[in-house]
């Protein structure tokens, strides 16, 4: 098995086996661990096989990448040198970049992944660390390189990953929402929060907007990006400051819907895997998923097979996504 | 098949939304979503050459990718 959840216990001994290991865990479980091919993030949520959706302080949450790769390498960005990312990926694998939730370095990819030069000429994948939803404000999400033994408050750690010539490696989304048929809405800058909307191209208060028109916010604006749909989760109304703030941010130009209501998580999720990678799951060497899914979807106890994996505060599928489900497949080349 | 050479029309054609298409590989989506809008809104000589230049280097860099190849195919005949 791939992936897996493991005792500190487990997880020590795969690592002084020389295993690769991609690594989820709460920060007090993963100090645990002694060096070895390791990168983990901090999170305390999961999916598994075994128990479906949890939360666990102690357990940490293991993808093994050691029979797949051929080579690995672990490189450390910041916010002034991610522009490098993909362009330094691996000329034939791909990348695995964890980098901790409202860090600098998460807030310039989010605003910049898009207009990087060499955006998406390597696969990029990955995912935001979190922390316990009690030690908000309290603890900060942290990424853990196990060669060296540092641990990063403020960077994105990326794990290159050369594969053997006949693997190939392929990036996918899974996204439950789709647009709705409500207005176009549009805004004048890019970032994380707005005090205004242009609703059908007339300038609106936006909080004022959604509070009329009672719009839930647990269903996100969604954008169409030729064909893939991308999600905007919101944060809340910051009735202070009178903003709209949101998880990941909007694009100036880009026409965004609130999304349709998805009325059966479970369901409509079985349905999309059908549709999204034609129920070929064996290829699948890493999945991970979003807090607001698990949260808004109450998935703690529920399996969503195959896809399995930690529970995140923003996903990376070549740029910053966010309530969506992305995955990495390996196959045959 | 070959990635065509960035003077074929069909660049052009695809980055400034002229044409449409069905595309599989997930990169080349996210990028024109980006491509098509900035082009939409400064469709200067300059700007259609640059997303062209990106466009092409994305494909080109993943040509061996089987969804890309497929994507030639579908853009290019």
């Amino acid at each position: 098995m791939r992936q897996e959840i493991l005792s500190i216990e487990d997880a020590r001994r795969k690592i002084a086996e020389g295993r690769i290991l991609l690594l989820a865990g709460d920060e007090d479980a993963l100090r645990q661990l002694p060096k070895g091919n390791w990168l983990a993030g901090t999170i305390p949520y999961f999916i598994s096989h075994e128990r479906g959706g949890l939360v666990s302080r102690e357990l940490v949450f293991a993808t093994d990448i050691t029979d797949i790769v051929a080579d690995v390498a672990i490189a450390q960005y910041d916010q002034n040198t991610l522009a490098r990312v993909y362009a330094e990926g691996p000329k034939h694998g791909f990348s695995f970049i964890v980098i901790p939730a409202s860090s600098p370095t998460h807030l310039a990819f989010a605003l910049n992944a898009p207009n990087y030069k060499s955006f998406g000429v390597r696969p990029l994948i990955g995912w935001i660390a979190g922390v316990h939803l009690d030690d908000l404000g309290k603890r900060t999400p942290k990424v853990f390189n196990g060669m060296t033994g540092d641990v990063v408050e403020d960077g994105a750690l990326v794990l290159q990953a050369e594969l053997p010539p006949n693997k190939l490696a392929e990036i996918g989304i899974i996204n439950l929402f789709e647009q709705g048929d409500g207005d176009i809405l549009t805004f004048n800058h890019d970032g994380f929060a707005s005090k205004d909307v242009l609703v059908n191209g007339e300038k609106r208060d936006f909080a004022a907007y959604l509070l009329k028109n009672k719009l839930d916010t647990k269903l996100p604006l969604v954008a169409d990006y030729y064909g893939v749909m991308v999600n905007i989760s919101f944060q809340g109304i910051d009735e202070a400051e009178g903003t709209v703030k949101f998880y990941a941010p909007v694009f100036s130009g880009i026409r965004y819907k609130h999304a349709k209501p998805v009325a059966d998580y479970v369901k409509t999720f079985q349905e999309c895997l059908g549709k999204e990678c034609g129920g070929d799951t064996d290829k699948v060497v890493f999945s991970c998923n979003c807090i607001l899914n698990y949260l808004y979807s109450e998935l703690e106890g529920k399996k969503t097979d195959p896809f399995i994996g930690p529970v995140t505060f923003g996903e990376i599928a070549y740029q910053l996504l966010n309530q969506t489900l992305v995955y990495l497949e390996v196959k045959d080349f | 098949m070959d990635v065509p050479s960035k003077s074929n029309k069909g660049w052009q054609d695809i980055v400034t939304g002229k044409k449409t298409y069905t595309l599989k590989f997930l990169a080349a989506k996210i990028l024109l979503g980006r491509l098509t809008r900035s082009i939409k809104d400064n469709p200067s000589p300059d700007n259609v050459s640059s997303g062209v230049e990106q466009l092409h280097n994305l494909l080109a860099q993943n040509a061996h990718v089987p969804s890309v190849q497929e994507d030639l195919k579908t853009i290019f005949g």
